[in-house]
C-alpha cells in the first residue's frame, strides 16, 4: 500500500483534468440567465486500478456534483475526464452510452433512485437487456447471481422497491450497478441514508466486491472515519475545489491544508489518549455561497491562518514531495 | 337519409322553379328553428309558445285569427255569430258547423265527436290541462250530429270564442286519445308526442326538447298543399344563434322570437340571406305601481290591502311624475329595435281598443315632472331625494334577470334620479319571479317592492279576461295563496262596474269602448306606468315564401302555405 | 383489491342515498316552480291546478318515497324487461317522468346519450391523446419554444370560455367559409361513407372546442407530473443504467407520470356524461347537458332530480374506478 511511487508509473483508470460544473441560474419572466452554481470548480485528481479514492467535504460542496460529472451524469462546463482510456468530457447520446457498462453510480438515496414502478428483477435486467443480448433464462440467472452477490433471497425477486428496507434497496443498487460488470463505481454516499448497524454490512459488501471482482471506486461522503476505513487515497473538497489530496494514512496523521486540519479536528479519536489531547479547530462564519465564490482562495473568508495574498491570488493545486496534492498558500 | 331527402328537395326546387311549387310536396324540405325546443306536441299539456305553436302543424282549431287578428274559419264553414244565427240571442251557446270532408293524418274522418272529446279532455279536473281557461264558463259540449257542436255557458258570453278557437284550443283525436283522460294525460307519451291532426304536416319523429320531423300529411284537405314534402323544427341554442343559422348561413329558413340586440339583427341581415320580420300583438312590458305597502315590518300583511296603502305611491301626483320622467322611445329603440314603440296603454291592440287619451307620457318631459312634484310638496332634500312628512320618495323597482330588462332599469333610475327619486334595483330570476313558489318572497305576485317590471299580453283578439285583471277580486293575498293577477292591488268599485257592463254585451263597439274606458281609468289613475309595446320578431330566408307573421295566433298559422321562391 | 372494491361498493349505498335525498331537498326547498315558464295568459287557478296534477299538492317525504320507488325498482325493472323483451308482474309501472315533456326521463336520457357521448366523448378522448404527447414534449423540453408555445395555447383553451371559442368558430367556419353547420344535425344517422362524412363535418366544431378545453387541461397535468418525475433520482438512475432517452423518458418518466393523469381522467370522465351545457347549447346539440338545463330553466324537478343524481352516480363510481387505477398502476399503494 505504500508503494504509490510504484502505482504512479501505472496508467490512471480515471484521469480528470480541471473539471468544471456550473449550473446556471435564470431568473424573471424571459428566464434570463443570473448568475451560476460553481458546484465544481477546476478540480483534477487520478483513480487507479482496483484503489478506492475517498472524497470528503461538507454538505454542499460539490462532492455529487463531481461525482455525476465525472460520469457525465451532468453536461459539463469545461475539463477532461478520461475513463479507461475513452475522453467522455464530450462523448454524447450513443457513444456515451454504449461507454456507460464500464462505470456507474450508487446513489445517496437508495429509495428515490430505484423506479417505484419496477419490479427488482425489472431494475436489474434491464441493462442486460439493453447492453447485451442474453436469453430469458440467462437474463434471469444473472438477475439471481447479482441478487446472490449482494446478499438478497432470489424470493425477493418480483416485488417491488418500496417493500424493502433501507439497507436492501441500498443492496438493490448495488446489485442494478453491478449488473454490466463496471470497472468503476462511483458510490456517492451509499450509506449516508441507512442505520448505523447496516452501514457496516454495506461498506463491508462493497469491501467485498471490489476484491472479487477488481472494482475501483470514488467513494464520496462526509463521514470521515469511514472514508478513512475504506479508501486509499482521499480527497477533502471545500466550496467547488479539492484543497487537499493525499495517501490516507498520510492525510490523517499529518493534514497540510488548514481546512483538512479543522475537518479532521472535528472527528473523534478512537483511542482515550489521542481524544483527550485533541484540539477542535472550530472555523468562523457560514460556507460562502457557490454563486458567488470569494476572490483568491476559496477558504480565505474562513482560514484561520489566513494571509493578505489569498485574498487575492487563488492557491495552485500544487504536488508535493510526499506525492501529495495541497492547495495553499502556506505551501512553499 | 334525411340528407339525400333534402338534397332531392333543392334538386326539385331547381328543377321547378318555374313551376313554383305546384303541387304537394314539391318545395322538398324546409328547416324551422325555434331556440326554444318543443317538449311536447300537446298544448293542453304544455302551454308553453314552443310546444303551442310546433303542434300548430299539425292539429288545428276550428278557426283561427289572421295576421289583423280577425278570426278566420279553419276547420268550419263560417265564424258563428248572433247575426247569422251560430250565437245564440242570449249568448249563452254557441254552434260551430264543421266542413265536410275533413280527414285526419290517418285517414279517419273528422267529426264533431272529436271536439266534444277535446273538451272533456281539457275539463277533466284531474288532467292539469293548461288550456282551461279557455273552457272557462262552458257547462256543456254536445254534438248535434257528425258536423255540428254546440257549446253551452253557464251565463251569457258576450265573446264565446274561447273554446276551439286559435292555436291554444285545436283538437285532438278522440279514437287516439280515449284512453289518455285526466290522471292518464301525462302517460300517454306515444300520443303526446306524435297526434294525429288535421293540420298540414304529421310527425315522423319526435325529440324532446331537441328536434322534430315531420312529412306532409296525405289527408290534408287542400291536395296541393303543403308546398314541403319534409320539415325540421330544431329547437336548442339561443335566439342568436337561431338569427344567425337563418340570416348568415342560411342553415334554415325560418327563425322565431328572435330577442336580442336590434343593432346585431340589422347586421345579420345584411348578409343578404334573409329577411327580418316583425308584427305587434297585444304584449307590453310595463311597472306595475305597488298601491299597497310593501315594508317588511308589516309581516303577513306585507303588501297586502290590510297592511294599508303606499307611502307615497298612493298620490297621484308621484305616479305621474314617475310616468312622464320616462323617455319610452329610448326605452322602445335600445332594448326592442323593430320590436318594440313607446305606448302609454297597456291595452295597445287590436286597433279598435287602442286609446289616444293617455298620449301625454310619449314624450320624456322631467321638467314638468319634477314641477308636478314640487307642486305636490314634495320637496328635494340635502341627499337630492324629495321627501314630504318624513316620507323619502326610495324606490325599490324589481323586474326578472333579462338584459334588456336590467338596461331599461338603469336608464329609469338615470331618470328618476334627475326628478329627485331614489331608486333601489333589483332583479330575480324568471322561474323565480314568475313561479308561483309560496314560499318565496320574490314572486311578481307577492310584489314585494315598490314597483315591478314585466310584460303581459293576451292570446287572441278578446280583451276582457285580460282587461278583468285589475277588479278588486283579483288582488293576490295570502287568503288566496297569492294567486291573483291584479298585481298594483288596485281597486276601483268603478272599474269593477266597467268589467261587469263589459261581461255583458256583444256588440263590438260598444265592447270596445268600455274596454277604452277601463284602459283610461287604469292609466289615469296610474295603477300602472306601460312602457313599451312589444312585437315579434321572426327571420326568413329569402327563399320562403309565403310566411306571414301572426301575433294573434301560432306564427307558424299558415305554414301549408309556405312555399319555396 | 377484491375485496376493499365491494367494500367500497356498499359502503357507497347509503353515500348514494343520502345525496340523493339531499339532493331531493335541495330542489325542493329552491325557490322553483314548474309553471313559471308558461306565457302569462295561463291564469293562476289553472296553474294551481297543474301544479296539483304534478302531485305537487304531497308532502316531501311522500314525494321522495315514490321517486325512490320509480327509480331504484321501476326504472331498473323496465329496463331488463325491454332488454330481455320479458314482462315482470304487472308490466305497468309508473317511470320518472319529466314535468315538462311527460315522458320518462330514461328515454328522453337514453335519446340523448349517442350525441352527448359522440361529441364530448369523443373531444375527451381527442383531448387526451393531444394533451399527452404534448405534455410530456413540454416537461422534456421545459421552458423551449415549445414548451412556451404550448403553455400559451393551454392558457388560451382554459380560459377562453366555450361559448366564445365556440361562436368564432361558427362565425369563421359557418359563416364566412361556410364549410361546416353552424347547428348539429341529431336525426342524422350514419349509413354510408357520404352520411359519415356529414357526420365528421358536423361535429367538427363542437368537438375541436371541447377538445381544446380538455387538452389544455390535461397536457397541464401530464407537464406537472412529467416534471416532477423529470427529476427524480431514478431517473437518473435510467441514465446511469445508460439506456436510450426514449426509453428514460417513455418508460421511466413516463409511466410514472401517467399515474396521477389517469387519476385525472378517469375522475373526469363523469362529466362526459354530464354534457357539455355550454358548448352543447352553442351548437345546439341538445345533450344531456341541455337536457339538464332545460331541466333546471323549467323547474322540471324529476328530470333535473334523476340527472343530478345520475351524475353523483356516475362521479361516486368513477372514484372508486379512480381508486382502483390508482392501485394497479402504483405498486406502492395496496388495499386490502
Ligand atoms: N442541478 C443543479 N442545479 C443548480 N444547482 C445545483 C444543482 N445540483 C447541485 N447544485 C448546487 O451545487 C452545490 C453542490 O451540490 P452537491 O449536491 O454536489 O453537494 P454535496 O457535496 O453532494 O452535498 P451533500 O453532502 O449534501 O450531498 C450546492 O450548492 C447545490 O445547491
Ligand atoms: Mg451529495
Amino acid at each position: 500500500m505504500l508503494d504509490n511511487t510504484a502505482d504512479a508509473q501505472k496508467t490512471p483508470l480515471v484521469k480528470v483534468d480541471n473539471l468544471k460544473m456550473y449550473f446556471p441560474i435564470y431568473k424573471g419572466v424571459f428566464r434570463r440567465q443570473v448568475g451560476e452554481v460553481k458546484a465544481v470548480d477546476d478540480i483534477s485528481f487520478e483513480i487507479f486500478e482496483g484503489e478506492t479514492l475517498g472524497l470528503v467535504g461538507e454538505s454542499g460542496c460539490g462532492k455529487s456534483s463531481a461525482g455525476r460529472a465525472v460520469l457525465r451524469l451532468y453536461d459539463i462546463t469545461d475539463g477532461s475526464i478520461v475513463v479507461n482510456g475513452h475522453d467522455i468530457s464530450t462523448s454524447h447520446g450513443d457513444n456515451l452510452r454504449k461507454l456507460r457498462p464500464e462505470m456507474q453510480m450508487i446513489f445517496q438515496d437508495p429509495q428515490a433512485s430505484l423506479n417505484p414502478r419496477m419490479s427488482v428483477a425489472a431494475i436489474i435486467a434491464e441493462p442486460l437487456d439493453e447492453h447485451q443480448s442474453l436469453t430469458k433464462k440467462a437474463r434471469m440467472e444473472r438477475v439471481f447471481e447479482l441478487m446472490d452477490a449482494v446478499g438478497l433471497s432470489r424470493d425477493f425477486a418480483k416485488r417491488f422497491p418500496h417493500e424493502f428496507s433501507g439497507g436492501q434497496r441500498q443492496r438493490i443498487g448495488i446489485a442494478r450497478a453491478l449488473a454490466l460488470n463496471p470497472k468503476f463505481i462511483v458510490c456517492d454516499e451509499p450509506i449516508a441514508a441507512l442505520d448505523v448497524s447496516i452501514q457496516a454490512q454495506v461498506v463491508n459488501l462493497l469491501e467485498d466486491l471490489q476484491d472479487k471482482l477488481g472494482l475501483t471506486y470514488l467513494f464520496i461522503s462526509h463521514d470521515l472515519s469511514m472514508v478513512r476505513h475504506l479508501a486509499t487515497r482521499v480527497a477533502v473538497m471545500y466550496l467547488g475545489k479539492i484543497v487537499e489530496l493525499a495517501p490516507r494514512d498520510l492525510l490523517y496523521s499529518d493534514p497540510q491544508h488548514p481546512y483538512t486540519q479543522a475537518l479532521l479536528s472535528a472527528v473523534p479519536e478512537a483511542d482515550p489518549t489521542v481524544e483527550s489531547s485533541r484540539t477542535r479547530i472550530i472555523l468562523e462564519g457560514d460556507v460562502p455561497s457557490p454563486t458567488n465564490p470569494p476572490s483568491g482562495c476559496n477558504f480565505s473568508t474562513r482560514c484561520p491562518k489566513v494571509m493578505d495574498i489569498c485574498k487575492i491570488d487563488t492557491p495552485e493545486f500544487k504536488q508535493l514531495k510526499d506525492g501529495r496534492h495541497v492547495a495553499c498558500h502556506l505551501m512553499k | 337519409m334525411r340528407m339525400k331527402s333534402i338534397l332531392i328537395g333543392a334538386a326539385a326546387a331547381l328543377a321547378l322553379a318555374p313551376a313554383a311549387n305546384a303541387g304537394r310536396g314539391d318545395a322538398g324540405h324546409v328547416n324551422i328553428i325555434y331556440w326554444q325546443a318543443a317538449s311536447i306536441l300537446n298544448p293542453f299539456l304544455s302551454g308553453g309558445t314552443k310546444d303551442v305553436e310546433s303542434s300548430s302543424m299539425v292539429i288545428e282549431p276550428l278557426a283561427r285569427y289572421d295576421e289583423n287578428g280577425n278570426m278566420v274559419p279553419w276547420l268550419v264553414t263560417e265564424i258563428p255569430t248572433v247575426a247569422n244565427g251560430g250565437v245564440s240571442e242570449d249568448l249563452t251557446s254557441i254552434t260551430w258547423k264543421i266542413s265536410p270532408g275533413i280527414l285526419w293524418s290517418d285517414g279517419s274522418p273528422f267529426t264533431s265527436a272529436d271536439v266534444v272529446f277535446t273538451a272533456d279532455y281539457c275539463m277533466d279536473e284531474t288532467g292539469g290541462c293548461q288550456q282551461l281557461a279557455k273552457f272557462s264558463d262552458v257547462t256543456n259540449v254536445e254534438a248535434l250530429d257528425d258536423l255540428t257542436v254546440k257549446v253551452t255557458f253557464g251565463k251569457p258570453k258576450p265573446f264565446p270564442y274561447g273554446p276551439f278557437v286559435g292555436g291554444e284550443s285545436p283538437i285532438i283525436q278522440k279514437a287516439q286519445f280515449a284512453d289518455c283522460m285526466g290522471a292518464k294525460a301525462p302517460e300517454c307519451t306515444e300520443q303526446n308526442f306524435g297526434p294525429h291532426g288535421t293540420g298540414p304536416f304529421r310527425v315522423t319523429e319526435f325529440r324532446a326538447n331537441d328536434v322534430i320531423s315531420m312529412e306532409a300529411n296525405p289527408h290534408y284537405r287542400d291536395p296541393n298543399k303543403p308546398a314541403f314534402a319534409t320539415l325540421t323544427f330544431k329547437g336548442g341554442g339561443d335566439a342568436a344563434a337561431a338569427a344567425r343559422s337563418v340570416l348568415e348561413t342560411a342553415e334554415f329558413d325560418y327563425a322565431w322570437n328572435l330577442q336580442i340586440d336590434p343593432a346585431i339583427l340589422t347586421q345579420m341581415a345584411g348578409a343578404g340571406k334573409g329577411t327580418v320580420v316583425s308584427a305587434f300583438g297585444t304584449g307590453v312590458e310595463r311597472m306595475m305601481v305597488n298601491l299597497t305597502n310593501p315594508d317588511a315590518a308589516l309581516g303577513d300583511k306585507r303588501s297586502t290591502v290590510e297592511g294599508g296603502p303606499h307611502p307615497f305611491l298612493t298620490d297621484a301626483a308621484v305616479r305621474r311624475a314617475l310616468s312622464i320622467a320616462i323617455d319610452r322611445n329610448t326605452l322602445a329603440e335600445v332594448g326592442y329595435g323593430a320590436a318594440g314603440k313607446a305606448t302609454c296603454n297597456v291595452l295597445p291592440a287590436p286597433a279598435i281598443y287602442a286609446s289616444t287619451a293617455n298620449d301625454e307620457c310619449l314624450v320624456q318631459d322631467i321638467a314638468k315632472a319634477n314641477a308636478i312634484l314640487d307642486e305636490a310638496g314634495w320637496a328635494v332634500g340635502s341627499d337630492g331625494v324629495r321627501a314630504k312628512d318624513g316620507v323619502r320618495l326610495s324606490i325599490l323597482y324589481q323586474t326578472s334577470t333579462n338584459a334588456v330588462r336590467q338596461d331599461t332599469q338603469a336608464l329609469v333610475k338615470q331618470w328618476w334620479s334627475e326628478i329627485g327619486v331614489e331608486t333601489e334595483l333589483k332583479n330575480i330570476s324568471a322561474s323565480v319571479f314568475f313561479g308561483g313558489d309560496q314560499s318565496s318572497p320574490d314572486t311578481f305576485q307577492k310584489h314585494f317592492s315598490d314597483i315591478e317590471m314585466y310584460t303581459n299580453l293576451f292570446n287572441g283578439t278578446d280583451p276582457e279576461a285580460y282587461m278583468n285583471s285589475w277588479t278588486c277580486a283579483e288582488i293576490p293575498n295570502p287568503g288566496n295563496n297569492w294567486l291573483g293577477s291584479n298585481m298594483p292591488r288596485y281597486c276601483n268599485p268603478a272599474y269593477d262596474a266597467l268589467s261587469a257592463e263589459l261581461s255583458g254585451t256583444a256588440d263590438i263597439d260598444e265592447r270596445a269602448r268600455i274596454a277604452k274606458a277601463m284602459n283610461d281609468m287604469l292609466m289615469q289613475e296610474g295603477a300602472m306606468i306601460p312602457l313599451v309595446h312589444r312585437g315579434r320578431v321572426s327571420a326568413h330566408s329569402n327563399t320562403l315564401g309565403g310566411v306571414v307573421l301572426n301575433t294573434w295566433d301560432s306564427e307558424l298559422w299558415n305554414v301549408a302555405d309556405w312555399t319555396r321562391n | 383489491m377484491l375485496n376493499y372494491t365491494i367494500r367500497r361498493l356498499l359502503f357507497t349505498i347509503p353515500t348514494l342515498l343520502f345525496i340523493s335525498f339531499i339532493i331531493f331537498l335541495l330542489l325542493d326547498l329552491a325557490p322553483n316552480d314548474p309553471t313559471g315558464n308558461l306565457p302569462m295568459t295561463i291564469t293562476p287557478d289553472v296553474r294551481e291546478k297543474i301544479r296539483e296534477s304534478l302531485g305537487l299538492g304531497q308532502p316531501i317525504h311522500i314525494r321522495y318515497f315514490k321517486w325512490c320507488v320509480q327509480f331504484f325498482v321501476n326504472e331498473p325493472l323496465n329496463i331488463v324487461e325491454q332488454y330481455f323483451d320479458i314482462t315482470i308482474g304487472q308490466g305497468d309501472r309508473l317511470r320518472v317522468s319529466s314535468w315538462s315533456t311527460r315522458s320518462p326521463v330514461g328515454d328522453l336520457i337514453a335519446e340523448r346519450m349517442p350525441q352527448t357521448l359522440w361529441v364530448v366523448g369523443m373531444s375527451y378522448v381527442i383531448g387526451i391523446l393531444i394533451a399527452v404527447p404534448i405534455g410530456v414534449y413540454s416537461a422534456y423540453r421545459q421552458y423551449s419554444w415549445f414548451d412556451q408555445t404550448g403553455t400559451f395555447v393551454s392558457m388560451v383553451g382554459f380560459s377562453v370560455p366555450t361559448f366564445f371559442t365556440g361562436v368564432l368558430m361558427i362565425v369563421i367556419f359557418s359563416v364566412y367559409l361556410g364549410w361546416f353547420p353552424s347547428k348539429y344535425d341529431t336525426l342524422h344517422v350514419v349509413t354510408d361513407w357520404e352520411s359519415f362524412v356529414f357526420q365528421v363535418r358536423q361535429s367538427i366544431m363542437p368537438v375541436s372546442v371541447l377538445a381544446l378545453f380538455n387538452a389544455s387541461t390535461i397536457s397541464r397535468f401530464m407537464r406537472a407530473s412529467m416534471l416532477d418525475n423529470l427529476n427524480q433520482d431514478y431517473v437518473r438512475t435510467a441514465r446511469a443504467k445508460g439506456m436510450t432517452e426514449r426509453i428514460v423518458v417513455l418508460v421511466h418518466v413516463l409511466r410514472n407520470s401517467l399515474i396521477p393523469v389517469v387519476t385525472v381522467i378517469a375522475l373526469g370522465i363523469p362529466q362526459v356524461f354530464g354534457g357539455a351545457i355550454i358548448t352543447e347549447q352553442v351548437f345546439s346539440i341538445n345533450g344531456l347537458g341541455a337536457l339538464l338545463i332545460q331541466g333546471i330553466q323549467g323547474a322540471d324537478i324529476p328530470l333535473v332530480q334523476t340527472l343530478t343524481f345520475i351524475f353523483a352516480v356516475l362521479i361516486v363510481f368513477f372514484n372508486l374506478i379512480a381508486d382502483i387505477l390508482y392501485g394497479i398502476l402504483d405498486p406502492r399503494i395496496r388495499y386490502d
